[in-house]
């Protein structure tokens, strides 16, 4: 690209108007301030040219005493109707004609997204000289947005509508261990997405480079062999990298396969806390369920209760024993409903798997929305409480995905537990990662602590802005094309990116071919850093 | 149908350093011994069919003898009229395609039924169908094979590898290859388990017999011997094949004590009759270094003449880590390495990324030494 001289010529083009061109007064920085770049472009171009909301552009800029190049990278936000008049001057009729078309242009908002400087990029803290060309981004300025791209692939870059699939977009797994979340109305890709991130972590498992073991539990069975109906597929189907998916399930058809083991908890592991997620207790139910986990801490409270010494203990606490009694068979009734509570229990080998980073399938489909939140409530309080423990050599930690989190992580919703995971889980290893079409009834203050956030299209109003206002990265600029994503289609904020991006999320069965056909990497005994055995 | 389920006979395994009257390594001995009671044991017990679940033999080459003494053990149960379905394990299967595998020189042996081609087999026997996973090169493998199984409706699974949900009792050996606790399903009459030296029942239908014989002080609390199971109700009984002759005491504490009273500690532990071929371990906690140190070390050695193996392991009061002294054997060599690395990791004195490339290059090479060092120079090449 030819070196373009900035300003000199301009002073000239103004006196001598009728040799003015779009191209000199178009496509440059006209104003405004280091967080927001002003340029304007002909108010007439082509379909083709159209400048649309997401798209980047590329500012090139030079520093005069050491000659050497400067490019930032915006991304457009908003794209206004402009003039140089003030008031309404530029729509009054001259002639047959508005009164100056050479005066009206459109104004293009753009979000810096960073500089790059002796080929790297980074955080801009300045300005580009005012008037320096403006261009759409090519190739080559995107690669360098390659960069600052981390391990976990989900997506292409995306620029406005288009992709731009030279540039794959991935997430650090270094940052997974602080929270993530994952917001869309309904049916606009969440599910998707989660099948696209933990085939990537499937794949970095299987290489050895997994960071963390990632735990999803599915309560629509959809994520194991994907959906017949609509045409998906399932992690079960990524057999490349089986090696790092375990999966468990409660459904009897999907247990008959090699990989999949049955789901299976056992009684000793059922605190009353979980028992309290199970039924719609009345108060005195349900302080009598709190009494009993203050009293009894054995794994064996269900009995313990029922006999001589137990029940005294109770009625010690004031409650009667017809209560209790009327509670303890309730309990075992309720408990009964459950086959897959059993002497045998799943959780350490999902432990054991989510430690040494593997991906862990909880596959409990068609089960009532209480049994599925006192499963989970079971499952991530075992695993919190394991995490608390000394680590062993070489642990990963841990990412506990939640489908529908506005029921756990609302305001006012009385499973403590997973808020507990929210808040000291870190300390541990252990986070959360949320999914939710309704990011507007989760707590603020805990959103405030997610470090990822996957947004896809939203449409209520309300759900955007409880986001914007609590997410670590500026997303109100953002706030239109958010309103405008399609199907699919995210803008992600996360540490070690230095903006939001927009992605285009695959589509996971996509993927699945990608991954199919990547050529593995070279193993070599010499590779990485350290001790290198046959160098001579 | 009745079965007898066995495992890890490891035909061929020496060790200890302690020969008999005719030069022999009185361990391999017992090796041989315990599979000739075994073989003795199963015929009296007269199952309709025996399975012996993996490693055979202790090496992918084994030298004559362990072969004729198997040759002798099979040849005396087929004779009796009970077929025999074996599988290879990690320790008897060579670790590619081109070498020849022991067991070529048992195919076509009347009943006998050997699974050793890296893939699934199944053998029909009676009612029941024996669907054989042997040690396969992969670990991914392991799932591939099992999906290719058909239930008759009366089935038993023969597989060999470390049951994932058994991995903190982890046996130490190289090669080994995990299997996941999603392939012990349900609907097997049996699944018969081989690589962990113990018996365990690892779930409601599926078992390790454990070995016969104990081999290291890791297995030192294991049950041991056969089972014999009924495959119409699935229950699995143990069959002792000779008496435990493993002793490790509990540690004994010496705080105070005088080079005498350690030496009467020792010799009261240590009754010719007592040891007469045991593997006898006795650990001292908190002895003082001086008054070890004037203990006769010729009379200690002689205290443990009749034993196969005796270990003092004194725990010096002056040594502030208490530090495992472990018999550096060479069944599990590399692992004491890799153990030592990560230990030196943890404490810094190590970068982590040099542990792992030590790790994983050194373990490698350790176990080829300790490979060409079991086999026999006399073997020819394959
Ligand atoms: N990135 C994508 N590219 C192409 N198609 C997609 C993409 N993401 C999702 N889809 C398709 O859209 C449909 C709905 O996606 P998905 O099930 O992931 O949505 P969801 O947000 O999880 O919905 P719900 O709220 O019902 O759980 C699926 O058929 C899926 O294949
Ligand atoms: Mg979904």
């Amino acid at each position: 690209m030819a070196q373009e001289k900035i300003g000199g010529e301009f002073g000239a083009g103004i006196l001598n108007k009728k040799s003015l061109t779009p191209e000199n007064t178009t496509y440059r920085i006209i104003s405004k301030s280091v967080s927001e770049y002003h340029f304007i472009v002909p108010f007439d171009l082509p379909d083709a040219e159209r400048v649309e909301v997401g798209q980047i552009f590329s500012v090139k800029d030079y520093d005069q005493s050491s000659s050497r190049k400067l490019t930032f990278l915006a991304r457009v936000l908003d794209v206004q109707h402009g003039s140089n008049y003030d008031g309404n001057w530029d729509t009054t009729i001259k002639g047959t004609q508005f009164f100056d078309r050479d005066q009206i242009f459109n104004r293009v908002i753009a979000e810096p997204l960073g500089c790059v400087r002796d080929g790297s990029f980074r955080k801009s803290r300045t300005i580009p000289t005012k008037f320096s060309p403006v261009s759409r981004a090519e190739q080559e300025e995107f690669q360098f947005l390659r960069q600052v791209m981390g391990d976990i692939e989900i997506g292409y870059l995306r620029n406005g509508s288009r992709l731009v699939e030279e540039i794959p977009v991935a997430l650090h797994s270094d940052s997974m261990d602080h929270h993530m979340g994952v917001f869309a109305t309904t049916g606009m890709g969440k599910s998707n997405f989660m099948k696209v991130f933990a085939a990537s972590c499937m794949r970095l498992a299987a290489r050895g480079k997994s960071k963390f073991g990632l735990l999803i539990v599915d309560p629509h069975g959809e994520y194991i062999l994907g959906e017949g109906r609509k045409g998906t597929k399932g992690l079960v189907h990524l057999s490349r990298y089986s090696s790092s998916l375990a999966c468990y399930s409660t459904d009897y058809k999907n247990c008959q396969m090699p990989q999949v083991e049955e789901f299976s908890i056992s009684f000793s592991e059922i605190k009353p806390e979980d028992v309290a997620l199970l039924y719609n207790w009345s108060p005195p139910q349900m302080d009598a369920l709190e009494a009993i986990s203050r009293t009894f801490d054995s794994d064996n409270w269900l009995d313990e209760i029922q006999d001589g010494e137990g029940l005294a203990r109770m009625v010690r606490e004031g409650f009667k024993e017809s209560t209790i009694q009327v509670l303890v068979r309730r309990i075992k009734n309720l408990l009964e409903k459950n086959a897959y509570i059993k002497k045998r229990s799943s959780l350490p080998n999902i432990l054991a798997n989510l430690q040494n980073g593997n991906v862990v399938l909880v596959d409990i489909p068609r089960m009532s929305d209480r049994a599925e939140l006192f499963l989970l409530s079971v499952l991530s309080r075992y695993v919190l409480e394991e995490y608390k423990k000394e680590a062993s050599d070489g642990r990963k930690n841990c990412l506990i995905t939640i489908e529908e989190a506005q029921r756990v992580l609302g305001q006012g919703s009385n499973t403590s537990r997973f808020e507990s995971i929210a808040r000291e889980g870190r300390k541990f290893g252990v986070g959360l990662c949320a999914i939710t079409q309704q990011p507007k009834l989760i707590e603020k203050q805990l959103l405030s602590q997610f470090n990822t956030l996957v947004v896809m299209g939203l449409g209520d109003r309300n759900d955007r802005l409880q986001l914007e206002e609590s997410a670590k990265q500026d997303l109100k600029s953002l706030d239109i094309e958010i309103q405008t994503l399609e199907k699919g289609e995210a803008v992600i904020s996360t540490l070690g990116i230095p903006f939001p991006v927009p992605v285009s999320v695959h589509k996971y069965e996509h993927y699945l071919e990608h991954l199919k056909a990547e050529k593995a990497p070279e193993e070599s005994l010499t590779s990485g850093p350290g001790f290198k055995p046959f160098l001579e | 149908m009745k079965i007898v389920h066995l495992a890890d006979s490891h035909l061929g395994f020496s060790g200890y350093n302690r020969l008999d009257e005719h030069g022999r390594n009185r361990m391999e001995e017992r090796v041989y011994e315990g599979f000739d009671l075994a073989v003795e044991k199963i015929i009296s017990l007269r199952p309709d069919a025996v399975v012996h679940a993996g490693d055979v033999f202790h090496h992918v080459r084994p030298k004559i003898r362990p072969l004729v003494v198997f040759q002798r053990g099979l040849q005396r149960l087929t004779d009796a009229g009970i077929p025999v379905i074996i599988i290879s394990g990690n320790h008897d299967a060579p670790k590619s395609f081109s070498s020849s595998s022991p067991f070529l020189l048992f195919e076509g042996m009347k009943d006998v039924h050997i699974a050793q081609r890296y893939a699934y087999e199944r053998f029909d026997l009676d009612d029941h169908a024996f669907h054989c996973i042997p040690f396969c090169l992969e670990p991914d493998e392991y799932l591939q094979e099992f999906g290719k199984i058909e239930r008759s409706g009366r089935d038993v699974l023969v597989m060999h590898g470390l049951v994932e949900s058994l991995r903190n009792k982890r046996l130490r050996t190289v090669g080994e290859h995990e299997l996941k606790d999603s392939l012990l399903k349900r609907d097997f009459d049996y699944i018969a388990l081989g690589h962990f030296h113990g018996q365990a029942r690892v779930a409601e239908n599926a078992w390790y017999s454990g070995s016969v014989e104990y081999f290291n002080f890791g297995e030192a609390g294991d049950q041991k011997g056969l089972l014999s199971v009924d495959l119409e109700d699935g229950e699995a009984l143990s069959v002792e094949v000779r008496p435990k002759n493993m002793i490790d005491h509990p540690p004994v504490d010496c705080s105070g004590l005088s080079t005498e009273a350690i030496a009467e500690v020792l010799m009261e532990l240590c009754d010719p009759q007592a040891v007469r071929d045991k593997l006898i371990r006795i650990t001292l906690r908190n002895v003082s270094r001086a008054a070890f140190r004037r203990i006769d070390q010729v009379k200690l050695s002689r205290l443990g003449a009749e034993a196969i193996y005796l270990k003092v392991r004194p725990e010096f009061d002056d040594e502030k880590e208490e530090r495992m002294e472990r018999p550096a054997d060479r069944f599990s060599l590399q692992q004491e390495f890799v153990d030592y690395l990560s230990q030196e990791s943890r404490e810094g004195r190590i970068a982590e990324a040099i542990r792992k490339e030590v790790a994983g290059y050194g373990s490698a090479v350790l176990e080829k030494a300790v490979a060409a060092k079991n086999t026999e120079v006399l073997d020819a090449p394959q």
